[in-house]
């Protein structure tokens, strides 16, 4: 201690003043909680059957960084592009800002980033391990298939994919209409991957017969050939002419072979199919009248595409079945029973029965069937039970002694049939034949295990290749562990859509883009949930100064020489990206 | 140059003559038109300061107490509720001898709830080691704004310039507003003794240890009576400048008074008026306004009352339990003369009520005509009231 006089005014001063530092008092050792950074899991991402990075997606958003974030995306699913047009975006569902004002409008933001990198002409930098001597084929180059070549290719593997019809992209380019997919989107994720050196062989039909000539000079074989075959009605007058099939106008379409419509359509479903098979309908200019056996409520097909056919005209008959058609002056006379509610099972969804007597014709000049569809081919679905075989989330796993693995994944297997599930099948599929590869069968269920986002089933391909993300809790961040103090109400933007008069008269994109201050501001409406965004408050709240900045400056740390466990810091994160815990007695410093 | 101000603007024409560098302000009824004019003064460049908007009276002080330590002259404002709330670093300001200048005004403590006059908010920090004026009207509160900075950064201790809630704060007087020449000259820029200096690090405040705690706060007090005998030459040099003097006690016809009535604040502008009807019926009654009262001037009170039979003090604050606290201070004052004059107390106006001309009239009369003071205080015009109304139910 020592003290400062001045020799110019004489009146009594006397303080406290020291030059020694005040470091020498290491308040750390007061310690008895001990705060660090520990980042979590966003409930979006364990939503997402990709297991994308949102938080971290959107925080690069905001920050205006479009490649990273772009990046970030293709890190778990290589369909940004896609996904952002075509998801049902199960994440916005679980999006912690529902509890607070509406969710952020994730599948926006990522067709955002996708149309950015695609009009930049953006290459993206992708993690890619060495090679490995081991060689997968994949059947099917739908995108369950593509998605697992992908994937094997970053771990290493070289994948070659066997497609039947002449151009990949299985439904993606047959099945979902061009409103909602634009070619050239689907061949630019495609040209991604086999930028990484898959090679796909497309016009090659796949017999039972080659597959076990595949397994000569493959390790490994995936089957994703998908759900091509439309089941039949099984009525009178199924194969009448103006009947048809509904995926297979949906792909004649995609051909460019528009077929002429006149009159009505009836389109006989009520998944993603039947309403993509209405819509189309409704594009070549006819009435179109949707059939459904259940409830509007129980309809398989995505809520928001049900909401569209209907502003685009499509009317929905729901309760009612097809149960003959016949020719009737060159149109169809369908005669529909009417079904009525008997229960609900566990989901909610209705059980059906005919109600007797409470039956009506309608005449019709087109019907198309949409009821659901299955495997081309019976060998394509996976064994029910067997020696060794492995059920998993998304996959079917049966391993072979002597030769090749066989996975089936894709829509073979899959409960929801989405682009999103799909994505999740190949990714885990490219995940077991790596575990295989390296530790054996065995290792497989608990190394999924311990990839999964959250409590799972959605694994992270960057925490099995042991990214920054493998560092992080798998405990999900709910609304009350959030300091909302700190966020401001904000509406959620409208994606802008073409008219519905616009609509009508093209296959033209109905979704429009938006532009980077838009989802600049969406993003920052994120609130980043359980991971560190600089957002800085830790520091400027710590009241010991112990919250120091990394030489990086995106990165802090504490000091616990001086920290005193105070936890404001905790407190003040407006995101549970920190924990306090108990200190160990032992470990203090 | 004369104008017509009110009280609250007399005080931010004298900070902005006394170039503040550093105004924290947080808004309270009856303050806010001091820091309002000079938010203004600074958004059009009138006055050259940092202004600095804060969420609470706690933060005003706590930015001024940084500001200071790092040797710039400071200013804010408060009354009531906020003072109480800077409690703590009033405290801190004294003890870190960081010459601050605060405007208080004087308003009534809630509940309930009260926005008017009463000088208990400024008289309960009395213990924190703030020099305190009570000023009369404007014209006093301008002069003694300024030469506040001269008392505060020639003793290193903060000052309180107290003015009464709405009589003073939002009354309109003439009031002669000196140019900047002047000011300059009887206040030049502020020399710390003391402050954070990058060139050569040091801590101030830190840990004072028993051996040495002691005499720092014996510091303060020989600092307190330096800041009394500096008074009447700064006062001095600025009556060289200005042509006028308040004092820190001043005595209106005393040498002859056998009751002598003390005041502070507003309210002695009214007794003078007393004094002088009073005088005029042949009355022999002074006045003596009490302007300092930390340090509190007891020699010049001693010589002041030593010739008067009867004091009265008339106090517009409380303290309970006990009596008026100008009351007490001055009780304190005379207690070891051999001889002094007995002490009325009087308590009057809290919570705004007006003091008039009779209620003043009355206590010399009260005080004149009675033989021995026969209770602390008297409350003066206490209604009668029914206490049951608003017992809690």
């Amino acid at each position: 201690m020592a003290t400062q006089k001045t020799q110019t005014n004489t009146a009594p001063l006397l303080i406290p003043c020291s030059y020694l530092t005040t470091e020498s008092n290491k308040t750390g050792s007061w310690r008895f909680l001990r705060p660090q950074y520990e980042e979590k899991t966003a409930p979006c991402s364990a939503a997402c059957p990709a297991g994308v990075d949102i938080p971290r997606v959107e925080m690069l958003t905001a920050q205006g960084l479009f490649k990273e974030a772009w990046e970030t995306i293709l890190a778990e699913n290589p369909f940004p592009g896609i996904c952002g047009r075509v998801c049902y975006h199960p994440c916005e569902q679980y999006c912690n800002r529902k509890e607070f004002d509406e969710p952020v409008a994730i599948h926006t933001l990522e067709r955002f980033l996708a149309d950015t990198a695609s009009r930049y002409e953006l290459k993206p930098t992708l993690e890619k391990l060495p090679a490995k001597r081991q060689k997968l084929a994949i059947i099917g180059s739908g995108p369950s298939g593509l998605a697992a070549a992908y994937f094997l290719a970053r771990l290493g593997y070289q994948a070659d994919i066997f497609e039947a019809l002449t151009e990949p992209g299985g439904v993606l380019r047959w099945g979902i209409p061009v409103y909602r997919l634009p070619v050239d989107i689907l061949e630019k994720e495609i040209v991604q991957i086999q930028e990484l050196g898959v090679r796909i062989r497309c016009g090659k039909f796949v017999s039972q017969q080659f597959i076990e000539e595949l397994k000569d000079t493959y390790d490994g074989i995936f089957l994703g050939c998908g759900h091509a075959q439309s089941l039949p009605l099984k009525i009178p007058g199924d194969d009448l002419h103006g009947v048809e099939d509904g995926l297979q106008f949906l792909g004649k379409i995609r051909r460019g072979q528009v077929p002429q419509l006149h009159g009505t359509a009836a389109v006989i479903g009520g998944g993603n199919t039947a309403i993509d098979t209405a819509r189309s309908a409704a594009r070549l200019g006819v009435k179109v009248l949707l059939i459904y056996r259940r409830r509007r409520q129980d309809m398989p097909a995505f809520d928001e595409e049900v909401e569209m056919a209907q502003e685009e005209g499509v009317e929905i008959w729901e309760l009612q079945t097809p149960v003959k058609i016949e020719p009737k002056d060159g149109d169809l006379l369908v005669t529909l029973q009417r079904m009525r509610t008997i229960e609900e099972d566990s989901q909610g969804r209705a059980r059906i029965q005919p109600e007797s007597n409470k039956r009506q014709e309608i005449r019709v000049q087109h019907l198309f069937k949409a009821i659901g569809a299955s495997a081309a081919e019976r060998w394509y679905d996976p064994p029910k039970k067997g020696r060794g075989v492995l059920r998993l989330s998304n996959c079917v796993l049966v391993p072979q002694s002597q030769s090749a693995a066989l996975v089936y994944g894709g829509d073979l297997v899959a409960n929801i049939k989405s682009v999103v599930h799909a994505v999740a099948s190949g990714k885990q599929a490219a995940v077991a034949f790596d575990t295989l590869f390296k530790d054996g069968v065995a290792s497989i269920e608990s190394t999924l295990q311990a990839e999964f986002v959250g409590e799972g089933p959605a694994i992270s391909m960057e925490i099995h290749m042991g990214g920054p993300r493998s560092q992080r809790n798998h405990r999900t961040v709910h609304y009350e562990d959030l300091n909302s103090d700190y966020f401001r109400f904000s509406p959620r933007i409208t994606e802008p859509r073409l008219l519905r008069e616009e609509r009508l008269q093209s296959f033209g994109e109905i979704n429009l883009k938006i532009g980077a201050s838009l989802a600049i501001r969406e993003a920052e409406r994120c609130f980043n949930c359980g991971i560190c965004n600089q957002c800085d408050n830790c520091r400027l709240f710590c009241p010991d100064i112990a919250v120091m900045r990394d030489d990086n400056p995106k990165g802090r740390h504490i000091n616990y020489d001086y920290c005193k466990g105070c936890g404001l810091c905790v407190v003040e994160c407006p995101r549970n990206a920190m924990t306090l815990g108990e200190e160990r007695l032992c470990n203090k410093s | 140059m004369q104008q017509v101000l009110e009280g609250s603007h007399a005080v931010a024409e004298a900070v902005r003559l006394a170039r503040a560098q550093v105004i924290s302000a947080y808004p309270i009824t009856p303050q806010t038109h001091i820091v309002e004019r000079l938010s203004e003064y600074c958004a059009d460049g009138t006055l050259d300061a940092r202004y600095l908007r804060v969420e609470s009276e706690h933060s005003a002080l706590a930015a001024l107490i940084g500001a200071a330590s790092s040797g710039v002259r400071t200013f804010t404002a408060t009354s009531s509720q906020g003072l109480a709330l800077m409690h703590e670093l009033l405290h801190w300001a004294s003890g870190a001898r960081l010459p601050i200048v605060m405007a208080e005004v004087n308003r009534a403590m809630a509940p309930g709830w009260n926005i008017w006059a009463d000088q208990t908010d400024s008289l309960a920090q009395r213990d924190t080691g703030w020099i305190q004026l009570y000023c009369e009207d404007g014209q006093e509160v301008l002069d003694t704004t300024i030469q506040a900075y001269r008392l505060a950064e020639w003793v290193n201790l903060p000052v309180m310039v107290i003015l009464d809630a709405f009589f003073l704060s939002h009354t309109y007087e003439p009031v002669d507003v000196p140019d900047q020449e002047a000011a300059d000259r009887f206040l030049p820029p502020y020399q710390p003794r003391f402050m954070l200096d990058l060139e050569n690090p040091c801590a101030f405040s830190q840990l004072a240890p028993p051996n040495i705690y002691m005499e720092m706060r014996y510091n303060i007090q020989t600092a307190m009576d330096e800041s009394l005998a500096y008074f009447d030459q700064m006062e001095t040099e600025f009556e060289g400048i200005f042509g006028r003097r308040h004092g820190a006690v001043e005595a209106i016809q005393c040498e002859d008074a056998e009751v002598i009535l003390i005041t502070s604040g507003t309210v002695t502008s009214t007794s003078r008026q007393v004094v002088a009807d009073l005088r005029h019926k042949g009355e022999k009654v002074g006045l003596l306004k009490i302007k300092l009262f930390r340090p509190f001037p007891v020699s010049r009170i001693r010589e002041l009352t030593g010739t008067a039979s009867k004091l009265a003090v008339i106090d517009r604050n409380f303290s309970f339990g006990a009596s008026g606290i100008f009351a007490q201070e001055i009780r304190a004052a005379l207690c070891n003369l051999p001889a002094h004059p007995p002490v009325y107390g009087y308590i009057v106006g809290l919570g705004g009520r007006d003091v008039t001309t009779e209620v003043i009239e009355n206590i010399y009369y009260l005080t004149k005509n009675s033989t021995a003071p026969q209770q602390e205080s008297v409350w003066m015009g206490l209604h009668e009231v029914n206490h049951a109304i608003g017992h809690p139910r």
